[in-house]
């Protein structure tokens, strides 16, 4: 019989259950804590190392776990934060650089970013609702100009 | 060694790459107020994947379901991103049945 598999009336296989759960809360919570982290941490590599060992350490953990259930978990759990420390480390800095996310100017690295990247903006861009239709350049512009 | 957690936690950073490139996709040809139907599919799959005894198939389907809820929340920002003119903006996209209800709803966004 699967080990994995209880009977609650009718059979319930944990190993869907863990893996539901490891993966919304693995991509919920870190696409969360990467834009609070990257955008309060100055220097961003200290985050992001952490992350990376936490992710390699659970991924260690999912090869030596003798239960299913755990070593989904681990390894759901272990790549999503390998995932999460790029996004620290390379692609959420790339957003902020480009106005897609916006820059913290009492955050010293933010505040660089600012000063040299003409893109940048402290304003969240996508704090709104769909209209339907683009926007023109100038209203762009416009709303970028509300405090740059 | 027990290579289970390894293989399905890659499989799931597929399923995750794959989820990005449909919610841009998606979001182009179809627009986001097919959220309620993608969470809706989400859902299902979810409780497919614990009634699926083959523990690869039961894993895999909950990371799908997992990830089209999350995708489904995505869609609304992507929408943004392609009126911001940050991805190309498509004309005339295919709206879903009930839109007009749909419209009424508050697009969840994570």
């Amino acid at each position: 019989m699967n080990p994995s598999v209880y009977n609650l009336g009718m059979e319930i296989n944990l190993v869907g259950l863990a893996s539901t759960a490891a993966t919304f809360l693995g991509v919920w919570i870190g696409h969360v804590s990467v834009r609070k982290i990257e955008r309060e941490v100055e220097r961003i590599w200290i985050p992001s190392v952490l992350a990376l060992t936490l992710g390699i350490g659970l991924e260690i953990t999912s090869l030596w776990a003798d239960s299913l259930v755990i070593s989904t978990i681990c390894g759901i759990l272990g790549i999503t934060l390998l995932w999460d420390s790029l996004e620290l480390a390379y692609r959420q800095p790339r957003r902020v650089t480009k106005g897609h996310a916006p820059a913290n100017p009492h955050n010293p690295r933010h505040a660089r970013i600012l000063a040299e990247h003409p893109e940048a903006t402290v304003i969240d861009l996508l704090a709104r609702d769909p209209r339907g239709v683009p926007f023109s350049d100038e209203e762009i512009r416009a709303i970028r100009g509300q405090t740059k | 060694m027990n290579w289970f957690g390894l293989v399905i936690g890659v499989s799931t950073l597929c399923i995750i790459g794959m989820g990005f490139a449909w919610v841009i996709r998606g979001e182009r040809y179809f627009g986001y107020l097919w959220w309620p139907y993608v969470m809706g599919v989400g859902i299902i799959l979810m409780v497919i994947s614990v009634l699926v005894t083959n523990n690869y198939g039961s894993a895999l389907l909950g990371a799908m379901g997992a990830s089209l809820l999350w995708g489904s929340t995505e869609l609304k920002e992507q929408a943004i991103r392609g009126e911001l003119g940050w991805y190309p903006f498509r004309d005339g996209k295919m709206q879903p049945p009930f839109a007009k209800i749909i419209k009424k709803w508050k697009a969840p966004s994570l």
